[in-house]
């Protein structure tokens, strides 16, 4: 390990960052910004997602037999489904167990002693594995032989299924803007430098420095800029998610929303990730752009 | 080690800087190119370091076609050459010894070379007592011999001079171009542009001489104009 070689390089980075400290600041806050905006919302995505899955999780198609429907017909539309990958899980429910259920539901309000017999068939409760396959899994269903009608809560699985796809969509919009913006003021920020610095690149070209070491200290900034940003933001965003969100659950305790569905260890790595990854990148183009010229 | 054949120069306003020029230049010679301001001499050197190619014509330096140099190739040849201008390009915020590792440095030098080579070069520019200084602390004849320091750090087989002495008094002159004598003397092939005529009569050595682009006079112990010592011109 050659150490002066290191310690001239980091130098250089550091001779580089110190000379323009306002643009540099304006740079680590823009980061700093946008990271927040991106984590809240991947957040807000991910709690707002999985409140989401809970509901459809739960959510229970139930395939009705006809009448005449035989035992025979019965069993093997249930191995059938048994053998269906997107299927959780089948339950029986024999219409006397059926009935059992309805008195239970219905704490008595309707006489079931009325009843000369039980009008209620036969029927499968279905869990489905992916939420977003309900519809699917039901329409199959419903043309096997001995079914007479499926039934599972159509709007509620629409929408959620709905909300899952814009919010996907506007996150994916949101996060690509964000991320453009924060990359135009990085490369402005280096562009700066770069023009600071245009005696020195001239003389480094003379000498015959390759493009490639020339471009290094100033992808370093660039990456400082985007490493120390996104970390201001970290900060910002566990001082929230510790202090500020457990306020906001207790102000809206009708919503049961589980902030356990994110990985915060993981979630802070791949924002750090990407504020380097966006000052790397800014400040590729941005010194590649006047080497060219 | 440098050779130009039917060199033409055009730039892109339209100006033919450079119009069918050849020249052979040996290993170890020491040649002024000379010439009125706007000739083509600057760009010359510059076709030979690269910073500007051709329009046509073929050029050689120390084995390398650079006239069809890939991009990629450019800092390879730099490290062939060393280059030297009327003003200096030092750092300002570098010392001496800085700005002549920073060609090293740069180019991926180790540090162990870097400690060796360094002081050699400014022993050879005679500036190892001044290394700590910056170029504001210099003189103009101290901050061309850090340039010249820096052009020969790398061990270059050619040194190529544009109006070196063009900022400086004639007694620094005298002194820039003794060093550059001396440099030659220890087998470094050194082009030197200039438009000083003095110093081209006394020295003696090969003159070359653009007008409008193209070689008028090529002489072994030439003189500024051709045939003629300074004195001659004068009282002719
Ligand atoms: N980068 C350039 N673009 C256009 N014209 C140029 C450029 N550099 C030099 N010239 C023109 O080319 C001619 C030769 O210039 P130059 O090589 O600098 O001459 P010298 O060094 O002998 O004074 C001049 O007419 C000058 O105006
Ligand atoms: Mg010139």
């Amino acid at each position: 390990m050659d150490w002066g070689k290191v310690k001239f390089f980091l130098g250089e980075v550091l001779r580089n960052f110190t000379r323009n400290a306002g643009m540099q600041a304006t740079a680590i806050g823009t980061v700093a910004i946008t990271i927040i905006l991106l984590g809240a919302f991947l957040f807000v995505r991910a709690t707002l997602a999985g409140l989401g899955n809970d509901i459809l999780s739960q959510i229970e198609v139930s395939a009705y037999f006809t009448s005449d429907a035989t035992p025979h017909q019965e069993a093997q539309v249930r191995a059938a489904l048994g053998r269906d990958a997107r299927i959780a899980s089948v339950e029986f429910v024999s219409k006397k167990r059926g009935l059992a259920e309805l008195r239970e539901q219905t704490h008595g309000s309707i006489d079931t002693s009325l009843l000369t017999e039980n009008p209620l068939p036969d029927k499968l409760r279905v869990k489905v594995v992916d939420p977003s396959e309900v519809p699917a899994v039901a329409a199959s269903i419903q043309k096997m032989d001995g079914v007479a009608n499926v039934v599972f809560p159509q709007t509620v699985v629409a929408r959620l299924l709905a909300l899952g796809g814009v919010l996907r969509r506007v996150g994916i919009g949101v996060i690509v803007t964000f991320l453009v913006v924060a990359g135009i003021i990085i490369s402005n920020t280096i562009r700066l430098t770069v023009f600071a610095r245009r005696r020195e690149i001239s003389i480094m070209q003379l000498v015959g420095a390759t493009n490639m070491y020339i471009r290094a200290p100033f992808i370093c900034e660039g990456m400082l800029d985007g490493v120390l940003g996104s970390l201001i933001a970290l900060v910002a965003l566990v001082f929230a998610r510790l202090w500020l969100w457990p306020k906001l659950l207790l102000a809206l305790p009708w919503i049961q929303l589980n902030a356990t569905s994110v990985n915060g260890p993981m979630l802070s790595l791949e924002l750090v990730a990407v504020g380097a990854a966006i000052g790397a990148l800014a400040s590729w183009i941005s010194v590649g752009r006047h080497l060219r010229t | 080690m440098i050779s130009l054949r039917g060199v033409s120069l055009i730039y892109p306003n339209g100006v033919r800087a450079l119009d069918g020029v050849s020249l052979e230049i040996a290993k170890g010679d020491f040649l002024f190119l000379v010439g009125h301001s706007g000739t083509g001499k600057s760009s010359l050197l510059r076709l030979l370091y690269h910073e500007q190619v051709p329009t046509s014509g073929e050029i050689i330096v120390d084995g390398i076609r650079v006239d069809r140099l890939k991009h990629g190739r450019i800092p390879a040849l730099r490290r062939h050459l060393g280059v030297v201008f009327q003003d200096y390009k030092l750092l300002t915020d570098k010392t001496v010894w800085e700005n002549v590792a920073f060609a090293m440095q740069v180019t991926g030098a180790h540090t162990k070379d870097v400690m060796r080579q360094v002081p050699r070069a400014l022993d050879l520019v005679g500036l190892a007592h001044k290394s700590r200084m910056f170029p504001s602390e210099l003189s103009g004849g101290e901050q061309q011999r850090t340039a010249i320091a820096r052009a020969l750090v790398n061990n270059p087989k050619i040194l190529l001079c544009d109006e070196p002495t063009g900022n400086l008094d004639p007694a620094n002159t005298t002194e820039i171009m003794e060093l550059l004598l001396r440099i030659n003397l220890k087998g470094t092939t050194v082009v030197v542009a200039t438009h000083n005529q003095a110093v081209v009569d006394r020295m003696r050595r090969r003159v070359v001489r653009l007008e409008d682009g193209k070689v008028v006079t090529d002489e072994e112990r030439g003189y500024y104009y051709l045939g003629l010592g300074q004195g001659q011109i004068l009282s002719g």
